[in-house]
This record gives structure tokens, sequence and C-alpha cells, in this order.
């Protein structure tokens, strides 16, 4: 992956989505949006049961409904701007796609329990992250659905379990990390040693 | 019959003393053979210095050499049999059993190599699965029993007549003595398509190197057999012609103008295209990633093959029978060089992902091919200590049947 | 490419190739066994190699597996799992699935993603029971300088704190189950040979270690025992396929076998599970909807050493 070229792609995006997000400030909208969301489960669009066999709770349980905090109505108002000192989340450190985005081009800034809307307008669940990831990542998050990026186990020729995104990908810092190498090979033997005897 | 056994029994067991040492000495390097050999049954052929990178070593290169030795039988064939010269026809017969000796010991070779010689019978066709024609070492299998069959045949023939006192048919004869000079070429033909015919393998997978194998089994078999001849004339009552020997020097100066030729050609295509193809060249006359085992012997080889070149030109020296010895010397040590470990070992290095690992024998893998060695030249002693006399006529039907009767009168 | 595979298979033991009927005269021979057995017996006696290479009557008049009927299958697994629980103690399962349906595996790698962890190499040490001492790897990653891919300049003995290195990439290299195999020409008892689905397969009791598939081999797909194997007892993997991953005894040639074990019962190779990255795909080529399939359809691949003609059925790719 080349960040630098992703650039450009992400500052399109982002003005787009921070439009979206606008629209949206409108509680109407918002509720009408997750209306749609629910419809959008039932008829057409993918799904975790139906296109892709994936984790359905990819975050961990202990996890605070966002909304406890987070809301129009609750302590923690919606603020666009880029900030580093956030006294909560202080474990998350933002490293994706440099200083161009912020927690609300992913989060939805009037109900934290989804992620930013479609263009279409509907509500992304966490479950589904990897459509929000696609809205940027296109052609990777084209691959991804083909099998060809990512990690699949299971069965090659029937239940697969695929791997989402963020499985791998830290969305808040989603290089992937290096890790140490298993042992290099033993050396063959060479003329140069006593064979040893067995 | 009975007679025939006893009396060659008799001829292989009573001999001079000079005889005895070379017979014992033989002996003892069989047995250690055999021994090492039971070893590295026991072990796997970790006993051996062979690895996953270089995966033929020290046997193949001696199969290799000794294909040569077998095949150069038929450089004596040619003359004696279409030619009709002379002096040679009288000795062909003992070029004929060297070549049996040779193929012997190419088949316990290739067998020494084998990590499992107890499945041995799953190359018997019918019983087994013997893959031609799609596998060479199986062609290679089927073209040596072949020749060996026919270097049994034509001169088993002869000595079955001579023994009886009776005339050779040579008309009966004439086929497979045609054959075998086809049969010969191809018998090294074929070997050296095992190697050649492994894209894997840039070393091996030029196709000079069928040419390349025949040149050079036509200098290292007939300078053994310059050398044989002399010791056979010195021990035993057959007579030699000059004649023949310088004439065989003179086929050996033919076949070594042709071998240095095909080398030299094989130089320039690859140092002027200078491909990866040329890495193996590299480093058996360079050396690679500082790794060069093979750079002495190599160039050993071309010293001697090109000393004995002109040795071997040269009327004056070769007709000398001082310098004719040295430079049969040389060219026996040259060629074991380059068609044995010059050939196998470059052949693996650089390994086709890259890699420079080298290989050298161990001593149970020389010991046991010392032992292969020493089978085949007791086999070799043995033979000529019966047939030699055959064909000098002490040794007939009728000499065996007074020697009988003597021996119950006594 | 081998597209048009016949559908009517459905035994593994029944189907074999026809070109081996010629050769081996196969059925018309069967009936004669104990001829065959008593002519052996004789040889066996001659050889008296037996003694030293300790292996078993059974195992020494053993069939080739291409040739074996049914019966002769079951009894051999039969004695095979005998002779693993004597040796390790444990229950074997030695399985012998044929190939599946209208099946050609494929392969491919993302280059672009392998980072050079190694891991697919132990997962597949530990998979396939492959020998710890001498060892034996079946996949080799080659670390190449940003730039460069030439053989000579790459090793496999890289040893960093952390991968990936910076200024380099890696390229595992393992069979690459060639269409047009070198190696499976040149066996001269065909001990060896292309399975239905694509996979190169060694019938390990038949293979006479004289070690040509390994010359003939551009790509080092293959090992050798050089002496009897040692594999953990504990960690031996106890499912295994008769010509795959059962344990293999000294001189002969193994190989991978796309896990055979595990894809014939339809599940990924266990380097395809292990593979941190998800640089290692596999699937069937024959099903257009397979990962392979779209990857040689919407991505550029390349094959090893192309100009070899071997057609490997292991693809490399870089995905963006």
């Amino acid at each position: 992956m080349k960040p630098k070229m992703l650039i450009p792609l992400v500052m399109v995006l982002t003005v787009g989505i921070i439009g979206a997000c606008i629209n949206l400030s409108d509680r109407a909208a918002y509720a009408q949006s997750r209306e749609y969301a629910e419809e959008m489960k039932e008829i057409q669009a993918p799904t975790s049961e139906q296109e892709f066999p994936v984790p359905l709770r990819p975050l961990p349980k202990t996890i605070t409904p966002c909304r406890a905090c987070h809301g129009p109505e609750k302590d923690f108002p919606v603020n666009f701007k880029r900030r580093e000192d956030i006294l909560v989340h202080s474990n998350i450190r933002l490293n994706h796609g440099g200083i161009r985005l912020w927690c609300l081009d992913c989060h939805h800034p009037e109900n934290r329990n989804y992620l930013l809307p479609l263009s279409d307008g509907k509500v992304i669940e966490f479950e589904q992250s990897y459509l929000l990831c696609g809205k940027c990542h296109g052609t990777i998050y084209r691959d991804w659905r083909d099998g060809i990026h990512g990690k699949r186990t299971g069965s090659w020729n029937g239940q697969k379990n695929y791997y989402l995104c963020i499985t791998c990908h830290d969305p808040h810092n989603p290089r992937f990390k290096p890790m140490a190498p298993m042992p290099p090979p033993k050396k063959p033997w060479t003329p140069t040693e006593v064979r040893a005897k067995h | 019959m009975k007679n025939f056994i006893v009396q060659a029994v008799k001829r292989i067991v009573i001999g001079p003393p000079l005889y005895y040492a070379w017979v014992s000495l033989l002996l003892v390097l069989i047995a250690v053979g055999i021994a090492s050999y039971i070893k590295q049954l026991e072990m796997g052929l970790i006993a051996t210095g062979m690895t996953s990178y270089v995966s033929w070593g020290f046997y193949l290169g001696n199969f290799t050499f000794l294909v040569g030795v077998a095949a150069a039988a038929v450089l004596l064939i040619i003359p004696a049999y279409l030619y009709d010269f002379g002096p040679i026809k009288d000795i062909v017969i003992v070029g004929e059993i060297l070549a049996i000796s040779a193929l012997l010991m190419c088949m316990m070779f290739v067998t020494a190599d084998l990590g499992r010689p107890d499945r041995i019978w799953h190359l018997l066709p019918g019983l087994g699965i013997l893959n031609v024609p799609s596998s060479l070492l199986g062609w290679d299998i089927l073209v040596l029993n072949g020749y060996l069959f026919l270097n049994l045949f034509i001169p088993g023939y002869i000595i079955y007549k001579a023994y009886n006192e009776k005339p050779v048919n040579y008309r009966l004869l004439l086929p497979f003595i045609l054959l075998s000079i086809p049969w010969a070429v191809s018998i090294h033909t074929v070997t050296a398509f095992i190697y050649n015919g492994l894209a894997a393998r840039p070393f091996w997978n030029a196709s000079i190197l069928a040419p390349r194998f025949l040149a050079s089994a036509f200098c290292s078999g007939p300078a053994l057999i310059i050398l044989l001849f002399q010791i056979v004339r010195h021990y035993t009552k057959f007579h030699v012609k000059d004649e023949a020997l310088h004439k065989i020097a003179e086929m050996i100066a033919i076949a070594m103008a042709i071998n240095l030729f095909l080398l030299g050609a094989e130089f320039f295509k690859e140092l002027y295209s200078d491909t990866h193809h040329l890495s193996p060249l590299k480093y058996l006359y360079l050396g690679m990633d500082g790794k060069g085992r093979l750079v002495p012997w190599i160039w050993t080889a071309l010293v001697f093959n090109v000393v004995a070149f002109f040795i071997f030109l040269i009327p004056f020296t070769r007709k000398k029978f001082l310098t004719l010895n040295l430079g049969c010397v040389l060219i026996i040590i040259g060629i074991w060089i380059e068609k044995g470990m010059g050939l196998i070992i470059p052949g693996f290095i650089p390994a086709p992902l890259g890699e420079v690992w080298e290989y050298a024998p161990t001593t149970l893998e020389i010991l046991v091919s010392l032992g292969i060695w020493a089978i085949g030249l007791l086999l070799l002693t043995i033979n000529l200590k019966i047939v030699l006399p055959i064909e000098t006529g002490e040794f007939t039907k009728h000499s065996s049947q007074e020697r009988a009767f003597a021996a119950e009168r006594a | 490419m081998r597209k048009n595979q016949s559908s009517d298979t459905d035994s593994f033991a029944g189907d074999r190739p026809p070109a081996d009927q010629a050769i081996a005269s196969g059925d018309a021979t069967r009936p004669d066994l104990p001829d065959r057995r008593t002519f052996l017996a004789g040889a066996a006696s001659v050889l008296g190699m037996l003694a030293v290479s300790s292996c078993s009557w059974q195992e020494f008049v053993q069939n080739n597996f291409q040739r074996m009927s049914k019966e002769e299958i079951e009894q051999t697994v039969d004695r095979l799992r005998r002779e693993y629980k004597e040796k390790y103690g444990k229950d074997f399962v030695v399985g012998t699935e044929g190939p599946i349906d209208a099946t050609l595996f494929g392969y491919a790698l993302d280059i672009q993603r392998c980072i050079g962890c190694r891991k697919c190499v132990y997962a597949c040490v530990e998979e396939n029971n492959q020998s710890r001492d001498p060892q034996i790897q079946y996949i080799r990653v080659l670390r190449f300088k940003d730039g460069d891919m030439d053989f000579e300049h790459a090793t496999i003995y890289y040893d960093p704190e952390e991968v990936p290195e910076d200024g380099y990439y890696y390229m595992p290299v393992q069979c690459q189950h060639c269409a047009n195999a070198p190696c499976t020409k040149v066996c001269p008892v065909r001990a060896t040979w292309t399975e239905k689905d694509g996979i190169v397969v060694v019938d390990y009791n038949w293979c006479i270690g004289c070690r040509y598939c390994m010359a003939a081999c551009p790509y080092m797909g293959r090992w050798f025992n050089f002496k009897e194997p040692v594999i953990p007892v504990e960690t031996i993997n106890t499912t295994t396929h008769y010509l795959g991953n059962r344990p293999r005894m000294k001189n002969v040639v193994e190989k991978c076998t796309f896990c055979i074990q595990r894809v014939r019962v339809g599940k990924y190779p266990a380097c395809v599970e292990i593979c941190p990255v998800g640089a290692r795909k596999f699937g069937n080529l024959l099903d257009p909807d397979s990962e392979i399939s779209k990857i040689i359809r919407n991505k550029r691949v390349f094959r090893l050493k192309s100009e070899l003609n071997t057609q490997p059925k292991f693809y490399y790719f870089f995905a963006t």
C-alpha cells in the first residue's frame, strides 16, 4: 500500500463524507436512515449472514454502547475539529490517512453506535465496517470481496470464514504490524564439516 | 563342460606371486567396500556427501566415466571387423572384455547411488514398472543391459569356438557386430541424455553434451586399453603388435582434438552470451561465493588433456612408449575428472534457486567406490586369465581333456 | 491447462491412467499374484539386502499405489496403521481419498503481501510430518532486494528482529505442481505422478531413491530423506493420506502435496490457513467463481521460470 497515493483520494472522500454528515445532523434524517438500515438488512444489502460469513461482533462486548456518552443530548457534543488532547479514548492513537482523517470521518457524529452511512444515506453497523472501509479503499474492498485480498479459512469449496478488514488492520492505525520471523532453515552439510555420526 | 570349469578354476587359482598380491589387494578393497556399503544401507545416504542441493555425486561421476570406457570398445570393433585391420582384430576381444567389466561397474555404481536398492525389482518390466519411453534412466537401463548382452555374446561365441578349436563363423556374428557399433554410441548418448534432458540444469542442458561425451569417451577408453594391452602382453603369451597400439593412439589424438574443440565451442557460447547459464562454468573453473572445491581439479584435467593431446598428436611422442603411457595416464585422469565430478557436481551448483552449496565425497563413498572398482578389476583379471589362454591356443578342449586324463592317471 | 476433466471418477482405486495399463499389464497379471510372490521370494533371498534395510516382507512386495486393487489398498492401509501404532504409539488415519470431480487445484501467492515471516514453513512441517533432523522444509522463503528478482542474489537465511525489512521483498517457493512436470517424466519406475486434480504425488513405498526427480525439478520442490526421518511424537499429525503426510521412511523422496489430506476433504492447505497476511490463495481452477480463478482473471499473474514451459499451477501475483 502506498499511503501517499491514498491521500488525494481520502481528501476527496472526506469532503464528501463531511458533506453527508452535515445533512444528517437533522435527527429526523437520521431516524430515516436508521429505518433504511433496517430495511437494507432485509432486502438487498450485503449482510453478514448473507454474503460473507464474518464474525458478528467485531467489537468487544465490554465497550459501553457509544451513545451512553456521545449524542446531541449527552455530555460530549459533536466536535469536528481535529484534537490531540482527548482525555478519554487515550488508548487510541489515530494514525490513518495522515492528519486528514478524524474520528467523525468514520464514526457517525449523531449516533456513535453506528458508522457513517454510504452515499445512499444508509448508516453502517459496526459489524459491517468493511462497507465503510470500501468507501475509500474501493479496489481493495473489491479484492477482499472476491477473496483476493485478506485471509479466509475454512473450506475451499464450502463454508469460509472471512477475516474482516479490522481483524488485521486496526482502523485507527491500519498499517500491518511487523513481527518476528520464525527461525531460518539450517544450512546444509558442507564438505568443510565433519559429517556427524548418526 | 566339466573339464572346462575345472581347468578354468585351476587357471584362476594358480598364478605367480604378483598375481596373488594383486588379487589379494583387490579382495581386501572389495571387503572394505562391501562393509562400507552395508554401513551406507544402515545409515541411509546421509553417509554420503550428497545433500538436497547436490543430490548426485561421486557414484554417478564414476558411472558416467565408466559408460565412456565401455562405449570405447567400439573404437576397436570398427577397425577390427569393418576395416579388417589385422593387428587390432587380433586383440579386439580384450576391449570387449574390458567393456563387460566397465558395464558391470556402471551398474554397481548406479545401485550404490540408489536409496532403496531393496526395491530394484520395481525396475523390472511387468513385475515392476520400467518407465520407458518417458524416463531416460529407464532407457539407460535398457541400453546398458543390451550392450552387456552384445559384449557377452560376441566374445563369448568367439571364445567358445576357439576353445573347441573350430573356425569362427563371421557371417553369423556380423549382424551382432554391426549392431554393437551404434549400440556403443547409444549407451553413451543415452547416458548423456539423462543429464542433457533436464531443463532445470543449464550446465547439462546444452545440445553439445552428448557429442562431448562421445569425444571424451573415445579418449579415455582407448587410453585405458593401450595400458591394458601392454600389461597383458608383458604378463601373458598374448601377442599385441605395436602397430595396433599406435593406431589406437592415433584415434585418441583425433578424439581429443574433437573433445577440446567442443569444449572451446561451449566456452565461447557461455562466455560471450554471458547469461546465468555461465554460472556453473564459473563455479567450476573460477569458484563462486568463495567456494571452489573443483577449481584445482578441473584445471588439472584441462592441463592434462591438452598435454596429452600434444603427446598423441606428435608422431615422435606417440610412438615412444614412455611418452605414450604418460599420455594415457594423463588422459585417464583428465577425463575421469572432467566426465566425473567435473560434469556431475556443477550441474547442481548454483542450485535452481541460486544457492551455492558444495559437495565432496565422504570417506565412505570413496571406499564403496574403490570396492566397486576392485570388483570390476577382479572380474577383468579373472576373465583375461581364462580368455587369453584360449585365444593363444594354450587352453582348448583338447588340452583340458589331456590334463584331465593326466590328473586321473596320477 | 487440462481443463476438461472427466466427471466419472468416483473412486481413486478403480481409476488409473490408461497409459499405465500397457506397461504394467496390470489387470492381466493380477490373478497371478502368487507367481510374482514366488519369484520375488527367490529374488529376495539372493539380494539379502532386506536384512539391512529393515523392511517387512509385506512392505517389500507392495505394489505401486496406482496398480493396487481396492482390497490391496485396504490391506496396505491396515498394515501401515499397525506399523505407525507400533512405532509412534498413536492411532493414525491413513486416508486414500481420490480426486474430487471437476477439480483442478491451483495456488496463488501475493508477493505484494508476503512479509517473509516463515509461519507457513513451520505450519507445513507440522502438518506434513516432515523430518526435523535432518531438516526438511517444503517451503523456502526467498528474500530479494527491491528491484531485483535474480535467484542468485536471493537468500533464504535472513534472520532480522522483525519482518518485513525495508528494502526487501519475499517470495516463498515450494512445489509448483506443474502441468508439464519435468519430475514425473523422469522417474524410472513411475513412483511419482500427477493426480487428476493436478496434485503431483509420490508413492513413498514405490520410490527407489534415485533422486532423478530432484535433479529435474527447477524449483527445488523435492526433498530426500537422507536418513530415517525424526518427527517428535507429541506433535505428530495422525490425520494422514497415503499419498500425503503419512510418515515416510529413509532414502525416499517427498514433496508438497498441497496438503492432499486436507484439500481432498475440502479444507485449505495448512500454509493458506496459517498465513497471517492472507497472501496465500488456493482453490479450484475449473470453478470460475473460485478465489484462484478470480485472481487469474482480475490480476496480472506470473509463473516462476515460465521459459521452461513447466506450466505451474502455482501463480504469483501483485494485488494492490
